[in-house]
């Protein structure tokens, strides 16, 4: 089997999930080596290829400018897995997307607002065929090898479609809101471990909603806990901002 | 004899239950820290999980040191069934070139301080383990446990209902129940296992009659107002009266299918199974993990169909599994009050208040209750230790039938004939990539070899397409129930009439092809087939050769979009049954198709008058084990991998879950 050639993309992010795929133990960067061959990665890398087995992007879309690279990136690829909140469902970025343009730009540049090109930001999806998904901000390192992995062997990448409460259970963790927090660990997919929650935080929504979330359901638990519809909505904005069944 | 012993056998199940009394091993006394000393001194032979604190979290774990056991119950969030059924466990290890090992991770253990409720949940646990096939791991560790329970002597907190279904009291489960009698543990025995632990390791003295009695009536005290449900014996008929009851919608509608109910839950043991490669792609591992019906995905198979869509359908499931299936089958309520799912649901949906809505709601309750046979007291049955390792087949043959569609011909590597019944399926197994459950085409015979007509749709299936002949696969199976010898026999001298629709002819293949071999044993057979384009069937050269064969012999077909070359009918598969010539009494249906195909096709027959006793029918479902166990394939607690997948339609035909 010829090792499929891999290629890393960014857009409007931190990078933070890239630098996660190479935050692998020296052992597993190694083994990871094995079955792939990285040909084109920024942080990594000076080499450029031309054509791609898989890409990953990351980052989301917010210029009308990116777009024309976004889809040459894609026309170049066979699959392309979205990397990373930003690129799967807007991530932190979206965010703006409750303001309108002159607002944020304001806000960004104060002196010359209309020198920079910012548009709201939107998720890869929006733009080009994504063939799969690594969740999260960041992206965990375990889940980016193990999606990989299937990839290569022609698996679904196995995204865990359960929420964050399952993951919770199986820690044994008491529940968030008996310790005073609201949580969106149970519309929320899983696959993080339930980091957040197990670590003193809460569920914040960066893996995006499970199939089928019962938005109804979340929003009168977070009422019960006598959350403010305002409350209730800044926690929901962080990251699905892009999921019309919350606002 | 046959009356003779049909009126024992009733004798016999109309006969007062025997009480389930703990045998004959008495009881003793033994002081709380000679007891507790002998733990310390076991710690270097077994390993010890108790009830303990774990940052700040109760749970039982295992312990370095028997001052870590909290004697003091307080809930936890999972049962202690993880020791037995862990949340995650590798079960098969294998290589990439086909050396394939059973894993049981297992080690003597001494499970302390469990709980009458997590007893009475270990007994149903025991028997889903157990039953049809004994599951290696599950029974291995278990055996290899001594479990000692601590008897409650009051309610827990205010989410615990043990007492609504008599789980307060423990019934086997436990190989020692201890009494907490300040000083001194009152010690209960229950099984031999336990009477050598005992007798081995334990300084005990005769029993202070007195400072037991003194016990009791304080528990007898704190229990006496706490009621059972009115009619607890009969649940299972109350919960099947009730399955339209508006108030599954209502709870539905607040139930966020976060499936954390179910991971709490003793008794729940449903899991999923997953194949996974190390990086380095040599060495794999089948997994298997919880899993819960509550979860979205739980029921639905790789062709894209979810038997279980709505919250509601799930909700229903969960709840009755626990009243009704359980309980009809083992007469002891498969929900032990524990309160653990209370406990972690956000929205508060409680066993408790849905099983006391129905109730008060239930106003017909008919005959006496259900005489069941009551679980047995910790009984470790017959398992096979290789029941989940697949053995090594061949491709022998390969035929591309349609787009979608190969015909893969397969032979077991040692030789021996697979032995089905037509209608049964195998699992096949890619080493990495999974398993899948595929049904057999082709109809039973002597020879090593036999075919699997498959759709490329998920992992496992899209894989077999890369492959070649000569290529390894591995065979689990068969499994289920199929067309056997009896229905076989029933059909002789019988109108058959075949219907199928789209992929459902590969399973039906199996008993047309058998049935074709000796056509003058019936009366008439009619093959009934539909599909979306001609294009779309399956076995065309099959087919032609059927239609040309004349005699009692006919063959129908129909698609929903035709070409300029098709001859034969257009529209859907029941409109080739108003014409059909049948007497219905006379006539025997057997019906494969897609799930949407039965309803339409059973209303048609019925227009004909075909009795539902003269009806069978094969039904999808996800099936992950395949030997009765992970619980995906499951309608309305019937394991459709065990029962199925062939159906006499009378024996489903009030299963609302069904078609």
């Amino acid at each position: 089997m010829s090792k499929p050639t891999v290629a890393f993309f960014d857009f409007a992010s931190c990078e933070g999930c890239q630098l996660s795929a190479i935050n692998l133990a020296p052992q597993q960067l190694l083994e990871l080596l094995e079955v792939i061959d990285i040909v084109e990665f920024r942080e990594a890398l000076s080499e450029k290829a031309y054509h791609y087995d898989i890409t990953l992007i990351e980052g989301s879309i917010t210029r009308k400018s990116d777009i024309p690279r976004l889809q040459d990136i894609r026309n170049r690829s066979d699959l392309v897995v979205a990397f990373g909140a930003c690129a799967h469902i807007g991530g932190i970025n979206a965010l703006k997307n409750f303001q309108r343009p002159e607002e944020y730009k304001k806000a960004v540049y104060p002196d010359t607002p209309d020198l920079f090109e910012t548009d709201i930001a939107r998720s890869i999806d929006a733009f080009i065929k994504v063939d799969a998904f690594i969740p999260g901000c960041p992206i965990d390192t375990d889940e980016f090898v193990r999606v990989v992995k299937n990839i290569v062997l022609g698996k679904n990448p196995d995204i865990p479609d359960y929420p964050v409460c399952v993951e919770c259970k199986q820690r044994e963790n008491v529940c968030v809101y008996e310790l005073g927090l609201t949580c969106l660990g149970p519309v929320i997919r899983a696959g993080c471990g339930a980091r957040c929650p197990s670590n003193g935080g809460y569920c914040y929504g960066c893996r995006g909603t499970i199939p089928e979330p019962n938005i109804y359901g979340q929003k009168d638990v977070m009422r019960q806990y006598h959350l403010t519809h305002d409350q209730m909505m800044d926690q929901f904005k962080l990251f699905l901002n892009h999921n019309k069944e919350v606002f | 004899m046959g009356w003779l012993s049909q009126i024992i056998k009733r004798l016999v199940r109309t006969s007062p239950q025997k009480p389930v009394t703990p045998t004959g091993f008495g009881m003793v006394q033994t002081r709380k820290e000679d007891l507790f000393a002998s733990l310390g001194t076991l710690l270097s032979r077994y390993r010890i999980a108790a009830l303990t604190e774990r940052k700040g979290k109760i749970l039982f774990d295992y312990i370095n040191d028997p001052r870590e056991i909290i004697l003091d119950y307080q809930p936890t969030v999972l049962s202690p069934k993880k020791f037995f059924f862990p949340q995650e466990e590798v079960f098969l290890e294998y290589t990439a070139n086909g050396k394939i090992n059973p894993k049981i991770d297992f080690q003597d253990t001494i499970l302390f301080g469990i709980r009458p409720c997590d007893t009475n949940a270990i007994k149903i646990l025991d028997e889903a383990f157990s039953e049809s096939n004994g599951d290696p791991n599950y029974l291995t560790k278990r055996e290899h446990t001594i479990v000692i329970a601590i008897d409650c002597h009051k309610l827990c907190d205010e989410q615990g209902f043990c007492y609504k279904t008599h789980s307060q009291n423990v019934t086997g489960g436990a190989d020692i129940l201890l009494f907490d009698m300040g000083t001194d543990f009152a010690i209960k025995i229950f099984t031999q296992k336990g009477k050598d632990f005992i007798d081995e390791y334990l300084n005990t003295k005769a029993l202070d009659p007195n400072l037991f009695k003194a016990y009791q009536e304080r528990r007898h005290d704190a229990f006496k107002d706490l009621k059972p449900f009115p009619h607890l014996e009969y649940l299972p008929e109350i919960f099947e009266n009730q399955k339209d009851h508006p108030f599954w919608a209502s709870e539905a509608k607040r139930c966020l299918s976060c499936g954390s109910c179910i991971f709490v839950c003793p008794t729940c043991y449903c899991f999923d199974v997953a194949d996974e490669f190390a990086l380095n792609l040599h060495e794999g591992e089948r997994i298997r993990r919880w899993d819960a019906c509550m979860l979205h995905s739980f029921a639905k198979v790789a062709g894209g169909e979810n038997f279980r869509q709505e919250t509601e359908n799930r909700v229903r499931h969960r709840i009755n599994k626990k009243f009704n299936y359980l309980m009809s089958k083992h007469g002891q309520s498969g929900c032990v009050g524990c309160g653990r799912c209370v406990r972690a649901c956000l929205v508060k949906i409680s066993p408790k208040v849905i099983a006391e809505t129905l109730i008060a709601d239930n106003n017909v309750i008919e005959g006496s209750a259900p005489d069941v046979q009551p679980l047995e007291n910790h009984h470790i049955k017959e398992r096979d230790i290789r029941l989940y390792v697949p053995e090594k087949a061949t491709l022998t043959r390969i035929i591309k039938m349609t787009d979608k569609e190969t015909l893969y011909e397969v032979e077991l590597a040692s030789g021996r004939p697979l032995g089905h019944e037509p209608g049964q399926f195998v699992q096949v197994s890619l080493l990495g990539i999974g398993e899948a459950p595929i049904s057999i085409s082709s109809e039973p015979s002597n020879e090593p070899r036999f075919e699997l007509c498959v759709r490329a749709v998920g992992d496992v299936t899209h894989k077999m397409s890369e492959l070649n002949v000569g290529d390894t696969l591995y065979i689990r199976g068969p499994f289920g129930h199929g067309f056997d010898a009896d229905i076989l026999e029933r059909m002789k001298n019988k109108h058959l009439v075949f219907i199928s629709g789209g992929l459902g002819y590969a399973p039906m293949r199996s008993l047309v092809n058998l049935v074709l071999q000796t056509p003058e044993h019936y009366k008439k057979i009619s093959i009934l087939n539909g599909c979306k384009t001609p294009e779309d069937r399956l076995f065309k050269d099959e087919l032609a050769n059927i239609s040309k064969m004349g005699g009692n012999v006919e063959l129908l077909e129909t698609v929903d979009c035709a070409d300029e070359q098709w001859t034969c009918g257009v529209g859907v598969i029941t409109t080739l049954l108003p014409d059909l010539d049948m007497v219905s009494d006379e006539t025997i249906a057997i019906i494969v198709g897609p799930p949407i195909m039965y309803k339409f096709v059973l209303r048609s027959l019925k227009e004909r008058h075909i009795p539902p006793e003269n009806i069978y029918m094969s039904l999808e479902r996800r099936m992950k084990c395949g030997v009765g166990k992970c619980g995906h394939c499951q309608i309305e607690g019937i394991y459709v991998c065990q029962k199925g997948p062939v159906f006499h339609y009378p024996d489903i035909e009030d299963k609302e879950e069904a078609i």
